[in-house]
């Protein structure tokens, strides 16, 4: 039993996870919307930088920030439809909207870009790494370090900077940061669109690993929920946390139990967390 | 807006009760009146099922103000119930809608009783997680069916003692499913009256004055649960019956947004708002299909426009044309 | 508003006249959108042309077919609703199934409306059970007789004295695995199963699975994985990147052209086996698949590959028997197809149980070059 190899795995696979749910704890504890177009989100990002590299021919690296000007552009055009009901709160209309656009989405990119599967070439996800008997690929390390590298940028920001401030306040009572001039549209927005940035990067890096169709985007990102929710909602901090540590358990428990039975074992450890704790592991 | 709508106590006056009698009347005589082919009987029977199952979805969005994503955990343990229990043990329809309702409150308990102090976006994200759970249980657990399922189900056999009614065709099973439907519509007229919802939604509208009361909110939720659950999971047994085959797709989206679809397309609390959504969502896909993807975008954009330009459903939009409330 | 539909599709297929009464009518439902809407579409694109290679030879008891084609969405809800509407289309055959739930919920909606259905491609063994549907026939192989082919292979010709299982967990993938050890047991084996790893259907990472396999070293890993279009792909790669000296057997039928299209030379080297191939003996002597192939390249611009081979192979199994016993009749056509061979289909002669199951002929491969999908049969 490699326990070496597995805790690389179980990294890899962490970095992932917390990669991609970093913008939608932020979203969920700013402005309290369920963002249930997530996994089409992700499937977008992957195509748009897919169709950076393929049509555009554009490098790797270029290809990420088209993927994320997108993203962040459709983020844009989506919270500006939803404005009227996150500025009314009315969350669980909001949620099925969410729904709805996702369906969206996901129809008009099978349209556009077919139900084929695609590769992205030219990424590091075919560079392996050897060390002694541990094996990874640079595209792992370069998925750890940006989401290392992005966590610390985000947390830098709402903690040290006025904006990062402003973003707590509005969360904490949007009333309130109202009448102390803030508006909070300007802040939903921003917010919004950070999430569809950030999911763009993530799928930018970690798609790469496997081949991408126009039907995938819910199973991708399920796991993205326990996180977010083991990590306490909106707790930056949290979401690495738990990612790492959800990739971690997963590694582990699929090497010594049954890797089939995973997602079972990780909603119902969070099943459990729920009822001893009903506002998630971090305190806020 | 802090006063409750109170309905009228009256009795009906004897024109409405005909006019329901009437329409009652129509509705029985619809597969036939469309041209009694199996295919009416099927669809219209379909309609009234998956209507049965979106109102429990209704119950908990109109009367705790909650969307339950996990109510398609019901749905299937009514289908799974009456499955295994006529296939294995060969128990008749009343054995298993009893076994149906049973479990239905006894999963509604725990899950309720999890789901007590959450509101909003958690309460939907555990309920989603059970789901889950279960579909992953469904989906392991061969002794009950596996991955493929349960083939075989054999026809409904309600006995009444001095003989037994067979549900097999989808002849014989619209009636069985006109009368569940009617079941439900009629317990929901009765539940907004009564004491429990106008309870819960008191609780809903305003919290402070349902506390000065003496209402403890907790058990007002917990009961809404417990009685929104063996509704759908009726649903689920039914369409075990009606489709010969269950599976762990009893789990799968097509249903849990085919529930929240017909729930807020119409509007909360409008008795006849599910049946309608349902209708709407069959008929389009089964007479205007425009294949898979375009599907997907027309339901997507659907849902998104209505609730975004009329977050209380069409209702909102036909009220700006009829009287003004008080 | 219906007819509307109706003839926009039939134009769409390039048929040129819309309905008539007269025609025989072929329904098709497979899933034409999602993930597996390629393959689906592949499938309806091959009973589409073997219809046309009909119609230009005069037709079916001398009436032309039409092909009615939908969408199936690989929900079974969704397939209850299309074969709904083939029954009030009046459909004389319905071909159909990619996804085995799929097949499972539409078999007795169309048993007991009395029209005749064909399984092309789902596997599970309870489409053959006989509870739902007493008639029912099915084009792809079953897992009983696949296991037979491969424990063959890996007991007497690879000679493994070490095996490992990655197995798709599901009753597809565990099935397989099950009857893989029986007929090790038959065959005496003797070499032994050193460890067996699971993986779901939608999983696209193993490391965690590779990883354990690769402590365990055995000589040889029967793989179980239906994902062609992202799990598999997914899975050979890393397979390579993690460096597993272990021979990898694919389960029979796996190994599809996007497999090969995806993965590329990480696929050279695997071991696998399947029930027809284009380019490869005996089938690249068997006149009716060779003027199918080069329609489907003409029409379709692909070799046809062995799912496009299952449904034209459906289609002329049902058309021969009808004009055998020159009728309609759900009954008289499925009696005539099971247990009987039918000569003259992309297979050649093929031979039926009296269960239903089309008794494929195997043959067992090795991928010579990924990128290309050169394969050289062994035997």
């Amino acid at each position: 039993m490699n326990i070496a190899q597995q805790i690389v795995n179980g990294l890899v696979l962490g970095s992932g996870y917390a990669c991609i749910a970093l913008g939608w704890t932020i979203l969920l504890g700013v402005a309290r919307l369920v963002n249930f177009a997530h996994g089409q989100l992700y499937m977008l990002g992957a195509f748009a930088t897919w169709y950076a590299m393929t049509r555009l021919d554009l490098p790797y690296p270029l290809a990420i920030l088209a993927a994320i000007v997108a993203l962040a552009v459709l983020g844009a055009l989506m919270q500006s439809a939803m404005m009227g009901l996150v500025m009314t709160q009315n969350l669980t209309s909001l949620m099925i909207v969410t729904l709805g656009l996702g369906y969206v989405l996901q129809g008009a990119s099978a349209l556009i870009f077919g139900g084929n599967p695609q590769t992205l070439p030219g990424t590091l996800s075919r560079a392996k790494v050897d060390l002694g008997s541990l094996w990874f690929t640079w595209q792992d390390v370069l998925v750890l370090a940006a989401t290392l590298a992005l966590y610390g940028a985000v947390w830098l920001f709402t903690q040290k900077t006025r904006f990062g401030s402003v973003i707590r306040a509005v969360a904490e009572d949007p009333k309130l940061a109202e009448l102390f001039g803030i508006n909070a549209k300007i802040v939903y927005l921003l917010v919004f669109v950070f999430e569809c940035a950030a999911v763009a990067l993530g799928a930018a890096l970690v798609a790469p690993r496997s081949p991408i169709l126009t039907s995938m985007g819910f199973n991708e990102v399920i796991m993205t929920f326990v996180v977010v929710v083991l990590g306490g909602i909106g707790s930056i901090g949290g979401a690495l946390v738990a990612g790492l540590g959800l990739g971690l358990f997963i590694a582990f428990f699929g090497a010594f139990v049954a890797h089939a039975y995973t997602t079972a074992a990780a909603f119902a450890v969070l099943l459990a967390l729920l009822v001893v704790r009903p506002a998630g592991l971090a305190a806020k | 807006m802090t006063v409750i709508e109170s309905h009228s106590t009256n009795q009906l006056p004897v024109v409405r009760s005909a006019a329901i009698a009437v329409l009652i009347a129509v509705g029985f005589f619809l597969p036939r009146l469309l041209g009694g082919t199996s295919v009416a009987y099927s669809t219209l029977t379909t309609i009234a099922i998956f209507a049965v199952m979106c109102y429990g979805v209704d119950v908990v969005l109109s009367y705790l103000g909650e969307v339950s994503l996990g109510h398609t955990l019901f749905w299937a343990v009514g289908g799974y119930t009456a499955a295994n229990l006529s296939v294995k043990y060969g128990l008749n329809g009343w054995s298993t809608a009893l076994a149906t309702v049973g479990l239905c409150i006894v999963a509604a308990g725990f899950l309720g009783a999890v789901t007590l102090r959450t509101r909003e976006f958690v309460f939907s994200l555990v309920t989603y997680a059970a789901a889950v759970v279960a579909y992953e249980i469904a989906f392991n657990w061969d002794a009950i069916g596996g991955s493929d399922g349960i083939v075989g189900i054999s026809a409904l056999k309600l006995p009444f003692g001095f003989a037994t009614y067979v549900g097999g065709t989808q002849e014989e099973l619209w009636p069985i499913a006109f009368v569940l439907l009617l079941l439900t519509l009629a317990f929901i007229a009765r539940f907004r009256r009564s004491r429990l919802g106008t309870t819960a939604l008191m609780v809903q509208m305003n919290p402070p004055l349902a506390a000065s009361l003496g209402i403890d909110p907790r058990k007002v939720r917990l009961a809404v649960f417990l009685i929104s659950a063996p509704i759908t999971g009726l649903a689920g047994w039914l369409y075990a019956y009606q489709r010969a085959y269950v599976g762990p797709d009893m789990f799968e989206s097509y249903f849990l947004v085919m529930m929240l679809t017909a729930v807020v397309l119409i509007g909360r609390r409008v008795l006849v708002g599910p049946l309608i959504g349902t209708a709407i969502l069959i008929a389009q896909q089964n007479l205007l299909s425009l294949g898979g993807d375009w599907n997907k975008i027309i339901l997507g954009s659907v849902l998104a426009l209505v609730l975004i330009f009329w977050p209380t459903g069409l209702v909102g939009f036909f009220r700006r044309f009829g009287k003004t409330r008080a | 508003m219906k007819k509307t539909i109706k003839v926009a599709i039939a134009l769409l297929l390039g048929l040129t006249s819309p309905a008539m009464a007269q025609d025989i009518k072929v329904g098709t439902i497979f899933p034409l959108s999602g993930g597996a809407g390629p393959d689906g579409q592949s499938v309806t694109n091959a009973v589409k042309l073997a219809i046309e290679q009909i119609n230009e030879k005069g037709g079916l008891l001398g009436r032309k077919i039409t092909l009615i084609s939908k969408d199936d969405e690989s929900t079974p809800a969704v397939g209850v609703s299309r074969a709904n509407q083939m029954i009030a289309e009046k459909v004389d055959v319905v071909i159909e199934g990619w996804n085995s739930p799929v097949t499972l919920a539409m078999q007795p909606i169309l048993a007991r409306a009395g029209v005749l259905d064909i399984t092309a491609v789902s596997k599970s063994d309870l489409i053959l059970a006989g509870e739902t549907n007493p008639l029912a026939i099915r084009i792809n192989s079953s897992n009983g007789f696949d296991a037979g082919v491969i424990a063959k292979y890996v007991a007497e010709t690879l000679k493994a004295k070490k095996v490992a299982f990655l197995t798709q967990n599901d009753v597809y993938g565990n099935g397989f695995q099950t009857a893989v050890e029986a007929e090790f047991k038959k065959l005496n084996f003797s070499g032994q199963i050193v460890t067996t790893e699971k993986f779901a259907f939608k999983d696209t990472d193993f490391r965690v699975q590779l990883t354990s396999l690769k402590s365990a070293n055995p000589d040889a890993i029967i793989v179980t994985n239906s994902s062609n279009s992202s799990g598999l792909p997914a899975m050979v790669e890393q397979y390579r990147q993690a460096d597993l000296k272990s021979t990898f057997v694919g389960a029979v039928g796996i190994m599809l052209p996007t497999v090969f299209k995806v993965a590329g030379d990480a696929n050279n080297g695997i071991i696998s086996a399947d029930i027809y191939f284009w380019n490869l003996p005996p089938f690249d002597a068997i006149p009716e698949s060779k003027s199918f192939v080069a329609a489907f390249k003409k029409a379709y611009g692909v070799e046809p590959d062995k799912s496009a081979a299952l449904g034209a192979a459906a289609l002329q199994v049902w058309a021969r028997a009808v004009e055998a016993t020159k009728s309609l009749d759900r009954k008289t056509v499925a009696e005539a197809i099971r247990g009987t061979t039918i000569k003259g289909t992309v297979f050649g002669d093929a031979q039926f149980l009296p269960n239903g199951q089309l008794q494929p002929r195997y043959v067992v491969f090795k991928v010579v070059d990924g990128k290309t999908a050169k394969l050289e049969a062994l035997e």
